[in-house]
Protein backbone atom coordinates (compact mmCIF):
# COMPACT_ATOMS: atom_id res chain seq x y z
CA UNK A 1 0.00 0.00 0.00
CA UNK A 2 1.21 3.12 -0.97
CA UNK A 3 1.27 4.81 2.46
CA UNK A 4 2.74 1.52 4.10
CA UNK A 5 5.70 1.96 1.20
CA UNK A 6 5.79 5.53 2.21
CA UNK A 7 6.23 5.17 5.84
CA UNK A 8 9.14 2.39 5.20
CA UNK A 9 11.14 4.79 3.09
CA UNK A 10 11.02 7.30 5.82
CA UNK A 11 12.90 5.20 7.90
CA UNK A 12 15.59 5.21 6.13
CA UNK A 13 15.05 8.61 5.08
CA UNK A 14 13.71 7.20 1.85
CA UNK A 15 13.91 3.37 1.33
CA UNK A 16 11.17 3.95 -1.24
CA UNK A 17 13.07 5.82 -3.51
CA UNK A 18 15.99 3.60 -3.58
CA UNK A 19 13.38 0.48 -4.12
CA UNK A 20 11.83 1.85 -7.03
CA UNK A 21 15.28 3.00 -8.62
CA UNK A 22 14.72 1.17 -11.55
CA UNK A 23 17.88 2.13 -13.62
CA UNK A 24 21.15 2.27 -11.45
CA UNK A 25 23.64 4.53 -13.60
CA UNK A 26 26.94 4.84 -13.17
CA UNK A 27 28.30 8.31 -12.62
CA UNK A 28 25.52 9.37 -10.19
CA UNK A 29 24.55 12.99 -10.34
CA UNK A 30 27.43 13.97 -12.41
CA UNK A 31 26.02 11.90 -15.65
CA UNK A 32 25.03 14.79 -18.05
CA UNK A 33 21.11 14.18 -18.44
CA UNK A 34 19.12 16.80 -20.60
CA UNK A 35 18.84 19.81 -19.17
CA UNK A 36 22.01 19.61 -17.08
CA UNK A 37 25.04 22.40 -17.09
CA UNK A 38 28.28 21.21 -18.45
CA UNK A 39 30.84 20.39 -16.03
CA UNK A 40 32.73 23.00 -14.90
CA UNK A 41 32.24 26.37 -14.24
CA UNK A 42 32.37 27.90 -17.89
CA UNK A 43 29.39 27.03 -19.05
CA UNK A 44 27.52 26.93 -15.72
CA UNK A 45 25.18 29.99 -14.16
CA UNK A 46 27.42 30.75 -11.80
CA UNK A 47 26.90 29.85 -8.16
CA UNK A 48 27.24 33.01 -4.81
CA UNK A 49 30.89 31.96 -3.90
CA UNK A 50 33.84 31.19 -5.48
CA UNK A 51 34.85 27.95 -7.82
CA UNK A 52 34.86 25.10 -5.52
CA UNK A 53 37.82 22.82 -4.52
CA UNK A 54 40.34 23.05 -1.84
CA UNK A 55 43.75 24.49 -3.14
CA UNK A 56 46.24 21.66 -4.21
CA UNK A 57 49.97 20.90 -5.30
CA UNK A 58 51.02 21.90 -9.22
CA UNK A 59 49.75 19.40 -11.39
CA UNK A 60 51.32 16.63 -13.52
CA UNK A 61 52.22 13.42 -12.70
CA UNK A 62 55.73 11.20 -14.20
CA UNK A 63 53.27 9.29 -16.06
CA UNK A 64 50.94 12.30 -17.43
CA UNK A 65 52.42 15.52 -16.97
CA UNK A 66 49.43 17.07 -18.01
CA UNK A 67 47.22 15.87 -15.34
CA UNK A 68 45.30 18.11 -13.14
CA UNK A 69 46.61 18.33 -9.56
CA UNK A 70 45.38 15.70 -7.43
CA UNK A 71 43.25 17.33 -4.55
CA UNK A 72 44.46 17.95 -0.92
CA UNK A 73 41.93 16.48 1.30
CA UNK A 74 41.21 18.28 4.52
CA UNK A 75 40.99 16.21 7.72
CA UNK A 76 37.42 16.56 7.17
CA UNK A 77 36.72 15.14 4.13
CA UNK A 78 38.80 12.69 4.56
CA UNK A 79 36.76 11.81 7.79
CA UNK A 80 33.66 12.17 5.07
CA UNK A 81 35.40 10.22 2.24
CA UNK A 82 36.32 7.47 4.56
CA UNK A 83 32.27 6.64 5.34
CA UNK A 84 30.50 3.91 3.53
CA UNK A 85 29.47 4.84 0.40
CA UNK A 86 25.67 5.98 0.09
CA UNK A 87 22.87 3.71 -1.99
CA UNK A 88 23.29 4.24 -5.58
CA UNK A 89 20.62 6.32 -6.65
CA UNK A 90 18.28 5.63 -9.26
CA UNK A 91 15.40 7.91 -11.42
CA UNK A 92 11.73 6.07 -12.35
CA UNK A 93 11.30 6.20 -15.57
CA UNK A 94 9.47 9.03 -16.92
CA UNK A 95 7.58 9.09 -20.30
CA UNK A 96 8.10 11.91 -22.88
CA UNK A 97 5.27 13.94 -23.11
CA UNK A 98 1.91 13.28 -25.47
CA UNK A 99 2.23 15.42 -28.84
CA UNK A 100 -0.45 17.06 -27.69
CA UNK A 101 0.43 17.67 -24.25
CA UNK A 102 0.15 21.81 -23.25
CA UNK A 103 3.63 23.49 -22.74
CA UNK A 104 4.62 25.84 -20.17
CA UNK A 105 3.87 29.76 -20.51
CA UNK A 106 5.99 31.41 -22.84
CA UNK A 107 6.99 33.72 -20.11
CA UNK A 108 10.00 32.86 -18.69
CA UNK A 109 9.29 34.27 -15.37
CA UNK A 110 5.98 32.30 -15.27
CA UNK A 111 7.38 28.78 -14.32
CA UNK A 112 3.75 27.52 -13.21
CA UNK A 113 2.79 23.72 -14.36
CA UNK A 114 3.90 19.79 -12.90
CA UNK A 115 7.23 19.19 -12.94
CA UNK A 116 9.48 15.85 -11.59
CA UNK A 117 12.69 15.21 -10.81
CA UNK A 118 14.50 13.49 -14.31
CA UNK A 119 17.79 13.09 -12.84
CA UNK A 120 18.87 9.93 -10.29
CA UNK A 121 18.75 10.76 -7.20
CA UNK A 122 21.55 11.06 -5.07
CA UNK A 123 21.54 9.59 -1.67
CA UNK A 124 24.16 11.55 -0.10
CA UNK A 125 25.59 14.89 -1.54
CA UNK A 126 29.14 14.16 -1.83
CA UNK A 127 30.45 16.31 -4.29
CA UNK A 128 29.30 20.07 -5.48
CA UNK A 129 27.80 20.90 -9.12
CA UNK A 130 31.78 20.81 -10.38
CA UNK A 131 32.91 17.75 -9.24
CA UNK A 132 34.76 18.93 -6.13
CA UNK A 133 34.50 17.33 -3.31
CA UNK A 134 32.15 18.81 -0.12
CA UNK A 135 33.88 21.80 1.40
CA UNK A 136 33.19 20.12 5.42
CA UNK A 137 34.29 21.56 8.29
CA UNK A 138 35.02 18.87 10.95
CA UNK A 139 32.00 19.54 12.60
CA UNK A 140 30.54 19.33 9.78
CA UNK A 141 32.03 16.24 8.81
CA UNK A 142 31.20 14.34 12.28
CA UNK A 143 28.04 14.87 11.89
CA UNK A 144 27.53 13.25 8.72
CA UNK A 145 29.76 10.37 10.21
CA UNK A 146 27.61 9.85 13.46
CA UNK A 147 24.34 9.84 10.93
CA UNK A 148 25.87 7.43 8.52
CA UNK A 149 27.10 5.49 10.96
CA UNK A 150 23.83 5.21 13.05
CA UNK A 151 21.82 3.83 9.57
CA UNK A 152 24.92 1.46 8.67
CA UNK A 153 24.44 0.55 12.99
CA UNK A 154 20.79 0.05 12.78
CA UNK A 155 19.61 2.43 15.03
CA UNK A 156 18.99 5.63 12.69
CA UNK A 157 18.26 8.89 14.00
CA UNK A 158 14.80 10.93 14.12
CA UNK A 159 14.85 13.53 10.81
CA UNK A 160 12.02 15.26 9.85
CA UNK A 161 11.17 12.87 6.85
CA UNK A 162 11.19 10.08 8.89
CA UNK A 163 8.90 11.73 11.18
CA UNK A 164 6.35 12.75 8.38
CA UNK A 165 7.39 16.53 9.30
CA UNK A 166 7.97 18.76 6.50
CA UNK A 167 11.99 17.75 5.47
CA UNK A 168 13.16 21.31 4.13
CA UNK A 169 13.39 22.21 0.53
CA UNK A 170 16.50 20.46 -0.36
CA UNK A 171 15.02 16.96 0.38
CA UNK A 172 11.61 17.91 -0.39
CA UNK A 173 13.20 18.54 -3.78
CA UNK A 174 15.22 15.96 -4.42
CA UNK A 175 12.35 12.87 -4.45
CA UNK A 176 11.34 11.97 -7.93
CA UNK A 177 7.59 12.77 -7.29
CA UNK A 178 6.02 15.51 -9.33
CA UNK A 179 5.16 18.72 -7.67
CA UNK A 180 2.90 21.68 -9.19
CA UNK A 181 3.46 25.29 -8.97
CA UNK A 182 1.16 27.98 -8.67
CA UNK A 183 2.23 31.77 -8.69
CA UNK A 184 0.96 35.47 -7.91
CA UNK A 185 2.61 38.94 -7.97
CA UNK A 186 3.22 38.01 -4.39
CA UNK A 187 4.38 34.95 -4.09
CA UNK A 188 5.09 31.45 -5.42
CA UNK A 189 3.26 28.43 -4.43
CA UNK A 190 5.03 24.86 -4.66
CA UNK A 191 3.00 22.00 -4.02
CA UNK A 192 4.47 18.29 -3.82
CA UNK A 193 2.93 15.07 -3.67
CA UNK A 194 5.38 13.77 -1.46
CA UNK A 195 4.59 14.50 2.06
CA UNK A 196 1.47 16.50 1.08
CA UNK A 197 4.68 19.18 0.83
CA UNK A 198 4.40 22.87 0.60
CA UNK A 199 7.22 25.14 -0.32
CA UNK A 200 6.24 29.36 -0.04
CA UNK A 201 8.05 31.86 -1.96
CA UNK A 202 7.65 35.52 -1.34
CA UNK A 203 8.36 37.89 -3.60
CA UNK A 204 6.64 40.29 -1.41
CA UNK A 205 7.56 39.19 2.18
CA UNK A 206 4.89 42.04 2.94
CA UNK A 207 2.33 39.18 2.14
CA UNK A 208 2.86 36.98 4.71
CA UNK A 209 4.29 38.28 8.40
CA UNK A 210 7.50 35.63 9.38
CA UNK A 211 5.48 33.17 11.58
CA UNK A 212 5.82 33.59 15.57
CA UNK A 213 7.39 29.47 15.68
CA UNK A 214 9.75 29.23 12.57
CA UNK A 215 8.43 26.69 10.02
CA UNK A 216 10.41 23.37 8.82
CA UNK A 217 10.89 24.70 5.74
CA UNK A 218 12.23 28.04 6.81
CA UNK A 219 11.33 31.36 5.39
CA UNK A 220 11.99 31.88 1.81
CA UNK A 221 12.23 35.11 -0.11
CA UNK A 222 12.81 35.63 -3.32
CA UNK A 223 13.17 38.19 -6.07
CA UNK A 224 13.85 38.05 -10.14
CA UNK A 225 17.40 38.59 -11.37
CA UNK A 226 16.35 38.87 -14.95
CA UNK A 227 14.54 35.44 -15.97
CA UNK A 228 16.66 33.48 -12.86
CA UNK A 229 14.30 33.49 -9.59
CA UNK A 230 16.35 34.06 -6.79
CA UNK A 231 15.38 32.37 -3.47
CA UNK A 232 16.68 33.03 -0.34
CA UNK A 233 16.19 30.30 2.68
CA UNK A 234 16.56 30.61 6.21
CA UNK A 235 14.91 30.81 9.53
CA UNK A 236 14.74 27.10 9.93
CA UNK A 237 12.91 25.39 12.65
CA UNK A 238 15.37 22.94 13.32
CA UNK A 239 18.40 21.32 12.03
CA UNK A 240 17.82 19.91 8.34
CA UNK A 241 19.08 16.77 6.33
CA UNK A 242 19.78 17.83 3.00
CA UNK A 243 19.44 14.60 1.78
CA UNK A 244 18.64 10.73 2.86
CA UNK A 245 21.79 10.32 4.68
CA UNK A 246 21.74 13.75 6.68
CA UNK A 247 24.27 15.94 4.59
CA UNK A 248 23.48 18.76 7.45
CA UNK A 249 22.65 22.36 7.75
CA UNK A 250 22.22 23.39 11.09
CA UNK A 251 19.42 25.76 11.62
CA UNK A 252 20.95 29.14 11.24
CA UNK A 253 22.20 27.99 7.22
CA UNK A 254 20.65 29.16 4.25
CA UNK A 255 20.46 27.81 0.92
CA UNK A 256 20.28 30.06 -2.34
CA UNK A 257 18.23 28.36 -5.09
CA UNK A 258 18.78 30.09 -8.13
CA UNK A 259 15.31 28.90 -10.39
CA UNK A 260 15.09 29.18 -14.18
CA UNK A 261 12.74 27.40 -16.79
CA UNK A 262 14.78 26.35 -20.04
CA UNK A 263 12.76 25.19 -23.03
CA UNK A 264 14.96 24.30 -25.93
CA UNK A 265 12.08 23.64 -28.38
CA UNK A 266 11.94 20.16 -27.81
CA UNK A 267 8.89 19.85 -26.01
CA UNK A 268 10.72 18.70 -23.21
CA UNK A 269 11.34 21.56 -21.04
CA UNK A 270 12.87 21.61 -17.70
CA UNK A 271 13.46 23.38 -14.38
CA UNK A 272 16.67 24.06 -13.17
CA UNK A 273 17.57 24.94 -9.74
CA UNK A 274 20.84 25.79 -8.52
CA UNK A 275 20.95 25.33 -4.90
CA UNK A 276 24.02 27.21 -2.80
CA UNK A 277 24.08 25.66 0.90
CA UNK A 278 25.57 28.30 3.28
CA UNK A 279 26.18 27.30 6.65
CA UNK A 280 29.70 28.30 8.42
CA UNK A 281 29.18 25.67 11.08
CA UNK A 282 29.36 23.04 8.75
CA UNK A 283 31.47 23.81 5.61
CA UNK A 284 34.29 26.10 4.87
CA UNK A 285 32.51 27.85 2.15
CA UNK A 286 29.70 28.18 0.33
CA UNK A 287 28.92 24.94 -2.40
CA UNK A 288 26.45 24.41 -4.90
CA UNK A 289 24.48 21.40 -6.08
CA UNK A 290 22.10 21.32 -9.50
CA UNK A 291 19.07 19.63 -10.63
CA UNK A 292 16.62 19.86 -13.01
CA UNK A 293 12.64 19.04 -13.04
CA UNK A 294 11.34 18.22 -16.17
CA UNK A 295 7.75 19.24 -17.32
CA UNK A 296 5.22 17.02 -17.10
CA UNK A 297 1.40 18.17 -16.96
CA UNK A 298 0.20 14.51 -17.17
CA UNK A 299 1.44 14.34 -13.36
CA UNK A 300 -0.82 17.04 -12.41
CA UNK A 301 -2.87 13.91 -10.25
CA UNK A 302 -0.78 13.34 -7.38
CA UNK A 303 -0.97 9.85 -5.68
CA UNK A 304 -1.81 10.39 -1.94
CA UNK A 305 0.83 10.47 0.21
CA UNK A 306 -0.83 10.07 3.94
CA UNK A 307 2.15 9.57 6.12
CA UNK A 308 0.33 10.33 9.26
CA UNK A 309 -1.12 7.22 9.23
CA UNK A 310 1.66 5.26 10.08
CA UNK A 311 3.60 7.21 11.78
CA UNK A 312 0.62 8.64 13.94
CA UNK A 313 -0.55 5.63 15.25
CA UNK A 314 -0.54 5.55 19.04
CA UNK A 315 -0.25 2.07 19.10
CA UNK A 316 3.85 2.41 18.18
CA UNK A 317 6.78 4.41 19.15
CA UNK A 318 5.92 8.13 19.17
CA UNK A 319 9.69 8.05 17.27
CA UNK A 320 8.73 5.09 15.20
CA UNK A 321 11.57 3.05 16.21
CA UNK A 322 14.48 5.90 15.61
CA UNK A 323 16.55 6.99 18.41
CA UNK A 324 17.29 11.02 18.89
CA UNK A 325 20.04 12.23 17.57
CA UNK A 326 23.05 13.75 19.94
CA UNK A 327 23.03 17.77 20.12
CA UNK A 328 26.28 19.23 18.50
CA UNK B 1 -50.91 5.79 -50.29
CA UNK B 2 -48.61 5.32 -47.33
CA UNK B 3 -45.72 6.96 -49.12
CA UNK B 4 -46.89 10.41 -47.77
CA UNK B 5 -47.72 9.28 -44.48
CA UNK B 6 -44.14 7.54 -44.10
CA UNK B 7 -42.15 10.67 -45.23
CA UNK B 8 -44.09 12.66 -42.70
CA UNK B 9 -42.79 10.05 -40.24
CA UNK B 10 -39.58 10.58 -41.36
CA UNK B 11 -39.53 14.09 -41.62
CA UNK B 12 -40.31 14.04 -38.04
CA UNK B 13 -37.60 11.73 -36.64
CA UNK B 14 -35.50 13.60 -38.79
CA UNK B 15 -36.61 16.90 -36.67
CA UNK B 16 -35.89 15.58 -33.75
CA UNK B 17 -32.71 14.26 -34.24
CA UNK B 18 -31.24 17.58 -35.42
CA UNK B 19 -33.65 18.93 -32.23
CA UNK B 20 -31.33 16.54 -30.42
CA UNK B 21 -28.13 16.88 -31.41
CA UNK B 22 -28.81 21.16 -31.76
CA UNK B 23 -29.18 20.57 -27.61
CA UNK B 24 -26.70 18.60 -27.44
CA UNK B 25 -24.06 20.87 -28.84
CA UNK B 26 -25.60 24.08 -26.85
CA UNK B 27 -24.86 22.14 -24.07
CA UNK B 28 -20.96 20.92 -24.14
CA UNK B 29 -20.65 24.59 -25.75
CA UNK B 30 -21.88 25.84 -22.50
CA UNK B 31 -20.26 23.07 -20.40
CA UNK B 32 -16.83 25.55 -20.20
CA UNK B 33 -14.83 25.18 -16.76
CA UNK B 34 -15.78 27.94 -14.54
CA UNK B 35 -13.02 29.55 -12.70
CA UNK B 36 -13.77 28.91 -9.05
CA UNK B 37 -10.17 29.44 -7.88
CA UNK B 38 -9.50 31.79 -4.96
CA UNK B 39 -9.21 31.49 -1.23
CA UNK B 40 -12.04 29.22 0.53
CA UNK B 41 -14.07 29.43 4.15
CA UNK B 42 -17.00 27.33 5.06
CA UNK B 43 -19.35 29.80 6.02
CA UNK B 44 -20.85 28.15 8.88
CA UNK B 45 -18.80 25.56 10.70
CA UNK B 46 -20.20 22.20 11.56
CA UNK B 47 -18.15 18.92 11.93
CA UNK B 48 -21.18 16.86 11.05
CA UNK B 49 -22.94 17.12 7.92
CA UNK B 50 -26.64 17.92 8.29
CA UNK B 51 -28.82 16.19 5.74
CA UNK B 52 -31.26 17.88 3.30
CA UNK B 53 -34.42 17.36 4.76
CA UNK B 54 -34.21 15.30 7.79
CA UNK B 55 -31.74 13.09 9.09
CA UNK B 56 -29.41 10.54 7.96
CA UNK B 57 -31.24 7.64 6.44
CA UNK B 58 -29.67 4.61 8.01
CA UNK B 59 -29.71 1.13 7.46
CA UNK B 60 -29.72 -1.02 10.69
CA UNK B 61 -26.12 -1.83 9.98
CA UNK B 62 -25.13 1.70 9.34
CA UNK B 63 -26.84 2.57 12.54
CA UNK B 64 -25.11 0.28 14.48
CA UNK B 65 -21.64 1.20 13.09
CA UNK B 66 -22.57 4.54 14.04
CA UNK B 67 -23.74 4.28 17.66
CA UNK B 68 -20.29 2.75 18.18
CA UNK B 69 -18.66 4.87 16.75
CA UNK B 70 -20.56 7.39 19.64
CA UNK B 71 -19.61 5.14 22.14
CA UNK B 72 -16.28 5.07 21.16
CA UNK B 73 -16.35 8.84 21.78
CA UNK B 74 -17.70 8.78 25.00
CA UNK B 75 -14.82 6.68 25.80
CA UNK B 76 -12.08 9.06 23.90
CA UNK B 77 -11.40 5.83 22.17
CA UNK B 78 -10.20 7.57 19.51
CA UNK B 79 -8.48 5.48 17.47
CA UNK B 80 -10.57 3.12 17.63
CA UNK B 81 -13.16 4.52 15.04
CA UNK B 82 -11.43 7.85 14.12
CA UNK B 83 -7.62 8.01 12.96
CA UNK B 84 -8.15 11.80 12.10
CA UNK B 85 -8.07 12.88 15.63
CA UNK B 86 -5.99 10.19 16.84
CA UNK B 87 -3.44 10.34 14.29
CA UNK B 88 -3.76 13.50 11.76
CA UNK B 89 -4.76 10.93 8.98
CA UNK B 90 -6.08 12.68 5.80
CA UNK B 91 -9.94 13.23 7.01
CA UNK B 92 -10.98 11.98 3.37
CA UNK B 93 -13.00 13.90 0.66
CA UNK B 94 -16.18 15.08 2.42
CA UNK B 95 -14.81 15.57 5.71
CA UNK B 96 -12.45 17.95 4.54
CA UNK B 97 -14.63 20.04 2.89
CA UNK B 98 -16.64 20.95 6.24
CA UNK B 99 -12.39 22.17 7.12
CA UNK B 100 -12.92 25.03 9.20
CA UNK B 101 -9.48 26.41 8.36
CA UNK B 102 -9.17 27.99 4.27
CA UNK B 103 -8.52 26.23 1.44
CA UNK B 104 -7.31 27.14 -2.00
CA UNK B 105 -9.01 25.94 -5.53
CA UNK B 106 -6.38 25.61 -8.22
CA UNK B 107 -7.64 24.24 -11.66
CA UNK B 108 -4.29 23.49 -13.87
CA UNK B 109 -3.88 21.36 -16.69
CA UNK B 110 -7.35 19.17 -16.11
CA UNK B 111 -6.63 18.81 -12.58
CA UNK B 112 -8.97 20.87 -9.96
CA UNK B 113 -6.65 20.74 -6.67
CA UNK B 114 -8.42 21.48 -3.38
CA UNK B 115 -5.37 22.88 -1.25
CA UNK B 116 -5.74 22.90 2.09
CA UNK B 117 -4.63 25.37 5.12
CA UNK B 118 -5.04 22.16 7.21
CA UNK B 119 -2.15 20.04 7.50
CA UNK B 120 -1.19 20.96 4.23
CA UNK B 121 -3.75 18.60 3.13
CA UNK B 122 -4.45 18.32 -1.01
CA UNK B 123 -6.98 16.42 -2.57
CA UNK B 124 -7.73 16.66 -6.47
CA UNK B 125 -10.42 15.86 -9.21
CA UNK B 126 -9.49 14.59 -12.56
CA UNK B 127 -11.59 16.20 -15.36
CA UNK B 128 -9.34 15.05 -17.65
CA UNK B 129 -11.42 12.02 -19.12
CA UNK B 130 -8.59 9.85 -18.87
CA UNK B 131 -8.40 5.73 -18.91
CA UNK B 132 -7.44 4.27 -15.70
CA UNK B 133 -3.34 4.31 -15.44
CA UNK B 134 -1.85 1.67 -13.27
CA UNK B 135 1.39 2.77 -13.84
CA UNK B 136 2.15 2.02 -10.52
CA UNK B 137 4.25 -1.63 -10.17
CA UNK B 138 2.80 -2.07 -6.97
CA UNK B 139 -0.92 -1.97 -8.18
CA UNK B 140 -1.49 0.76 -5.32
CA UNK B 141 -3.66 2.40 -7.33
CA UNK B 142 -6.26 0.07 -6.66
CA UNK B 143 -6.19 0.15 -2.76
CA UNK B 144 -8.43 2.74 -1.27
CA UNK B 145 -7.01 5.90 -0.52
CA UNK B 146 -8.43 8.35 2.07
CA UNK B 147 -9.47 10.69 -0.30
CA UNK B 148 -10.66 8.10 -2.57
CA UNK B 149 -10.49 8.36 -6.68
CA UNK B 150 -12.41 12.03 -8.39
CA UNK B 151 -13.34 12.36 -11.61
CA UNK B 152 -15.32 15.32 -12.80
CA UNK B 153 -16.69 16.73 -15.87
CA UNK B 154 -18.62 20.39 -16.50
CA UNK B 155 -22.08 20.26 -16.45
CA UNK B 156 -23.05 23.67 -17.90
CA UNK B 157 -21.23 25.76 -14.95
CA UNK B 158 -21.44 22.90 -12.48
CA UNK B 159 -18.23 20.91 -11.76
CA UNK B 160 -19.81 17.53 -10.92
CA UNK B 161 -17.74 15.31 -9.61
CA UNK B 162 -17.78 11.46 -8.37
CA UNK B 163 -15.17 10.06 -6.03
CA UNK B 164 -14.98 6.30 -4.86
CA UNK B 165 -12.70 3.44 -3.71
CA UNK B 166 -12.74 5.74 -0.37
CA UNK B 167 -10.77 4.13 2.44
CA UNK B 168 -13.57 3.12 5.42
CA UNK B 169 -11.14 4.04 7.70
CA UNK B 170 -11.93 7.31 6.96
CA UNK B 171 -15.54 9.01 8.58
CA UNK B 172 -18.06 10.59 6.28
CA UNK B 173 -18.22 13.97 9.19
CA UNK B 174 -16.85 13.07 12.47
CA UNK B 175 -19.23 10.17 13.19
CA UNK B 176 -21.03 8.98 10.12
CA UNK B 177 -18.81 5.92 9.03
CA UNK B 178 -19.69 4.65 5.63
CA UNK B 179 -17.91 1.04 3.26
CA UNK B 180 -15.47 0.88 1.03
CA UNK B 181 -18.36 1.15 -1.50
CA UNK B 182 -19.53 4.49 -0.62
CA UNK B 183 -19.84 7.07 -4.01
CA UNK B 184 -20.00 10.53 -3.16
CA UNK B 185 -21.61 12.66 -5.63
CA UNK B 186 -20.72 16.65 -5.72
CA UNK B 187 -21.98 19.32 -7.24
CA UNK B 188 -19.85 22.48 -6.87
CA UNK B 189 -20.94 25.67 -8.24
CA UNK B 190 -20.53 29.33 -8.14
CA UNK B 191 -23.26 30.98 -6.04
CA UNK B 192 -22.43 34.13 -6.42
CA UNK B 193 -18.71 35.65 -7.36
CA UNK B 194 -18.49 35.58 -3.51
CA UNK B 195 -19.89 32.15 -2.80
CA UNK B 196 -19.04 28.82 -3.40
CA UNK B 197 -21.61 25.72 -2.69
CA UNK B 198 -20.77 22.27 -2.99
CA UNK B 199 -23.89 19.42 -3.00
CA UNK B 200 -22.72 16.59 -1.74
CA UNK B 201 -24.59 13.09 -2.32
CA UNK B 202 -23.79 9.83 -0.37
CA UNK B 203 -24.44 6.72 -1.48
CA UNK B 204 -23.40 3.62 0.33
CA UNK B 205 -26.44 0.92 0.07
CA UNK B 206 -25.05 -1.55 2.93
CA UNK B 207 -25.10 1.76 5.52
CA UNK B 208 -27.82 3.84 3.75
CA UNK B 209 -31.01 2.95 2.46
CA UNK B 210 -31.15 5.91 -0.03
CA UNK B 211 -28.91 8.52 -1.22
CA UNK B 212 -29.04 11.90 0.93
CA UNK B 213 -27.72 15.06 0.42
CA UNK B 214 -26.01 17.77 2.21
CA UNK B 215 -24.74 21.48 1.01
CA UNK B 216 -21.91 23.47 2.47
CA UNK B 217 -21.04 27.06 1.47
CA UNK B 218 -18.39 28.64 1.41
CA UNK B 219 -16.84 32.23 1.63
CA UNK B 220 -14.56 34.04 -0.69
CA UNK B 221 -11.54 34.90 1.66
CA UNK B 222 -8.30 37.10 0.45
CA UNK B 223 -5.43 35.74 -1.19
CA UNK B 224 -2.71 34.70 1.22
CA UNK B 225 -0.02 32.24 1.58
CA UNK B 226 -0.84 29.47 4.33
CA UNK B 227 1.64 29.63 7.18
CA UNK B 228 2.93 26.13 7.75
CA UNK B 229 0.52 23.92 9.34
CA UNK B 230 1.59 20.47 11.04
CA UNK B 231 -1.15 18.25 12.82
CA UNK B 232 1.25 15.74 14.06
CA UNK B 233 2.86 18.57 16.04
CA UNK B 234 -0.78 19.60 17.53
CA UNK B 235 -1.07 15.90 18.79
CA UNK B 236 2.59 15.76 20.54
CA UNK B 237 1.77 19.13 22.19
CA UNK B 238 -2.21 17.21 23.01
CA UNK B 239 -3.41 20.34 21.13
CA UNK B 240 -6.70 19.92 19.11
CA UNK B 241 -6.27 18.29 15.89
CA UNK B 242 -8.86 20.71 14.41
CA UNK B 243 -7.90 24.04 15.55
CA UNK B 244 -10.56 26.35 16.73
CA UNK B 245 -11.56 29.39 14.39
Amino acid sequence: MRTEVAFAGGLKGFALAGAVALSLVAGGAFAQPPGSPPQGPSGAQPPSGPPGGPPGPTGGNAANPFAPPEPQLTEAQKLAQSLPAPQPGGMLPVPANDADAPMPAADPRDLQGTWIHNQNLEFRMQRDMYGNLVPYTMAGAKVLERRVMSLKNGAPFINASAKCRPPGPQWQRDLNMPFQIFQSKDWLEVVFEEYHGRWHILLNPDAAPAPAQKDYMGRSVGHWDGDTLVVETSDFREATWLDVDGTPLSAKGKLIQRIRKVDTGDREPFLEIITTIEDPLYYTKPWSVVRTFGWHPAFAKFKEYNCEEQIGDPSISANAGLVPEPTD
Amino acid sequence: MKEPVVRKGLGAVLAVALWAAAAASATAQSAKPVDLEGVWKIATPAASLKPVGGSVPFTAAGRKHYEKNKQLRAKAAYDEYDITLSRCSSPGATRLMLTPMRFKIWQRQGVVTFDYEWNRAIRQIDTRGLPPQHDDMFGSDLVPTMTGNSKGHWEGSTLVAVTDNINERTLIDDLVPHTVDLKVTEHIRLVDHETLEDRITIEDPAYFNRAWDAVITYKRQPAAPFPEDVCLDRLEAHQPVFPAQ
